[in-house]
């Protein structure tokens, strides 16, 4: 069933979480070199804290619409120094506020999942591409085309078109990376309980991405590839999926019900057509026997079939 | 932002359409001052005019003249001349097709629509096939990706589709039957080739070149609800197009939820999905085409999954808010970056010119060659023997002593 979470937090999906796990551990490696890192649509941090660790990075600006979020987010990340930025990404007066944010420093900006969030996203993509000269960026949106989902909380709609319509806005050299599902298995002895295991994995571009990734400025050339699993939750998955077959069943049995039923109703239909036929001749027989000998007509008016 | 849309016309057309809105997004939520400039003086008022075209201002070339502008947008090769002579800061190209395919071989309009490709201008165009094309032609050129929207007000996507079950299969041909590239003839052929019950509906401006055609339904011109309301009466559209830009028709049959039967034009790859939200047949096949609807016809489920596919393909196709977004940044960008510079434009261009007088003395060569030919035949009938022979040719005696003559000359 679908699930309209926007905000990722301990109690998110698992298969969902890992997602947002991915996208921030891809940009682990450039956040650790930074000076400033911003994140834009941080939400209350917590992915973003899971990837980066333990270790604290050296400056964090954390963007958000919601000030409690950015706040959240400050205290879940571990920076040396934090700055929490009430934000909205679509306001040219917030996007001037955080240019002055990041005035004469260099280093990351992550924007995953925010992009399709906005009413009017072309304000921010002009300003990450004036900061990717000395920012490296990296952001993301869903291919919510492919499933066709109508998600509530996105105002815009993004597949594989729409991002190459935003990638031809973005500088030239930036790296695209698609982000796929992976499935798998896994047997764990009784007796070992939970175990940590590492996974040979194949993934390739030839499947159909789940989310579209750029990177563009200075080190977008080191994003490389990486994978995680998760355990899913197939009880809750195999609820959805038999309740739909079920009612598809239901649907199609409902159907041919109403098929067999009005065949049986035209057949009924036609027979009573027949009898009224019938009974009309011996009426107009009747009377005329009736006329013959002089008698008033019995009966009344002729029958009609019922309406259909 | 002053950005000038140069029209040709503005004439109930797609193309135009597709550049109204534009222009009404950009002015109604990025602040743009858009105006559109037609390319010539028309003798007559349009009579076709758009809801969205309300408020935006229009100019005659001669006042665009007198302004300056940030950005100044040729919308169709006849336009770019008129472009050209308006003051700008940057000058950019917008393409819907690559229209020297809209001409015949030998037409000399053929080459000035393909040269116009060669102009030193940032390019913005709305459909990928196109955009790659210009990235093989002009790869010193920018090219800003803009896909259409669709007027999701005029064609809401339905809520659901109710299975057709029964009763013929309620198919749609649209288009002009005059405009020889988009096949509306053959569409109409193949339809009437349906063994299955059917039921075509033809919408076209231009009724009078389909009297006595084999349909029955004759509609047109509609306004776009009106064409919205006739999607929703039907299960399939069929489009035979050989050329086409971005192919929107189908795209607003899917909204309303219908399918498509379509060729595997350009444009088509965007978003029809074979067998899934659409089916695709072959080129000039008119029989297969006509045993593709039958399918439909015949299987009701087949035709009740494609066209829920469809719908959800509908969904997920942005709207004009979406669209007017990457149109205001692509503009915004190309003022902000540096012109195209001229000498890659240049040497381009007098590659074309070199080659299209190449292949205009390829065809000199051919048209000479038979001006011989016939002038050749032309002085022989003109002996008098032989006028006298032709003259009396189909009289019974002469047509005697000729066969007599070619059973001799055959031996």
């Amino acid at each position: 069933m679908a699930d309209w979470q926007e905000r990722i937090t301990r109690e998110t999906n698992p298969a969902v979480r890992i997602e947002h796990d991915v996208r921030y551990a891809l940009a682990v490696p450039l956040i650790r070199d930074s000076e400033v890192w911003a994140d834009l649509g941080c939400g209350n941090g917590v992915a973003a804290a899971d990837a980066l660790g333990d270790e604290p990075v050296a400056r964090a600006v954390l963007v958000d619409v919601e000030q409690s979020a950015a706040e959240e987010a400050a205290r879940t990340v571990r920076a040396r120094e934090t700055t929490p930025l009430r934000a909205d990404l679509t306001d040219p007066a917030d996007l001037a506020r955080l240019r002055d944010a990041l005035a004469g420093a260099t280093g990351t900006i992550t924007c995953f999942e925010t992009v399709e969030h906005l009413a009017n996203f072309a304000p921010l993509i002009e300003t990450l591409a004036e900061l990717s000269e000395r920012f490296t960026v990296l952001l993301s949106v869903p291919n919510d085309a492919f499933w066709a989902l109508e998600n509530p909380y996105h105002q815009t709609v993004w597949s594989e078109g729409a991002f190459a319509e935003l990638r031809s806005l973005l500088p030239a050299g930036n790296v695209v990376a698609h982000q796929v599902s992976l499935s798998g298995s896994a047997v764990v002895p009784e007796v070992e309980g939970a175990i940590e295991v590492e996974v040979p994995v194949r993934a390739g571009t030839d499947a159909v991405p789940t989310h579209f990734l750029a990177a563009f400025g200075p080190d977008a050339g080191r994003v490389a590839h990486l994978a995680a699993v998760t355990q899913t939750d197939l009880e809750e998955r195999r609820r959805w999926e038999r309740q739909r077959e079920a009612d598809l069943a239901f649907a199609e049995a409902a159907h041919e019900e109403l098929r067999a039923a009005q065949a049986r109703l035209d057949e009924a239909n036609a027979d009573l057509e027949r009898v009224i036929g019938e009974r009309e001749d011996f009426r107009r027989y009747i009377h005329e026997l009736e006329e013959r000998l002089g008698l008033p007509r019995s009966g009344g008016e002729p029958a009609a079939l019922p309406p259909a | 932002m002053r950005v000038a849309f140069v029209v040709n016309d503005l004439a109930l057309s797609g193309g135009i359409g597709v550049i109204v809105q534009h222009a009404r997004q950009l002015t109604d939520h990025h602040g743009f001052a858009a105006h559109l400039v037609l390319a010539r003086a028309w003798e007559h008022e349009e009579t076709w005019r758009y809801d969205s075209l309300v408020g935006l201002p229009v100019l005659t070339l001669e006042d665009a003249r007198a302004q300056h502008w940030d950005v100044v947008v040729a919308t169709w090769w006849e336009t770019t001349h008129a472009a050209f002579t308006l003051p700008a800061d940057r000058h950019a190209y917008f393409i819907q097709s690559l229209e020297d395919r809209f001409y015949y071989r030998d037409e000399p309009e053929r080459v000035g629509a393909a040269l116009t490709l060669d102009l030193p201008v940032a390019f913005i165009t709305e459909a990928r096939w196109i955009a790659d094309t210009l990235a093989d032609l002009r790869p010193d050129a920018p090219c800003h990706f803009v896909r259409n929207g669709i007027d999701k007000s005029t064609f809401p996507p339905l809520d659901g589709i109710r299975p057709h079950l029964d009763g013929p299969l309620r198919v749609l041909i649209e288009g002009n039957p005059s405009v020889w590239f988009k096949h509306v003839p053959e569409a109409i052929e193949a339809a009437a080739m349906m063994r299955e019950p059917h039921e075509v509906t033809v919408v076209t401006g231009e009724r009078a070149e389909l009297s006595g055609a084999p349909i029955d339904r004759l509609l047109g011109p509609l306004t776009h609800r009106e064409m919205a309301e006739t999607y929703a009466q039907s299960d399939v559209l069929l489009k035979l197009s050989a050329v086409e830009g971005m192919f929107g028709p189908p795209l607003e049959a899917f909204h309303r939820g219908a399918t498509c039967v379509v060729t595997p034009v350009t444009g088509h790859e965007e978003y029809v999905e074979h067998n899934f939200n659409g089916l695709v047949c072959d080129w000039d096949d008119l029989r297969g085409t006509a045993r593709l609807l039958d399918l439909l016809a015949r299987d009701r489920r087949l035709l009740h999954f494609l066209r829920t596919n469809a719908l959800h393909t509908a969904r997920a196709w942005p709207s004009w808010e979406q669209a007017g977004q990457f149109m205001a940044a692509a503009l915004r960008a190309i003022h902000r970056e540096p012109a195209p510079a001229a000498s890659p434009a240049a040497a381009a261009m007098l590659a074309d010119i070199r080659g299209g007088l190449e292949a205009y003395r390829v065809h000199l060569a051919e048209r000479n060659d038979f001006a011989r030919q016939v002038e050749r035949v032309e002085r022989i009938t003109k002996q008098p023997v032989v006028a006298k022979v032709l003259r009396q040719r189909h009289r019974p005696l002469a047509r005697r002593a000729l066969a007599l003559a070619r059973r001799l000359l055959s031996r």
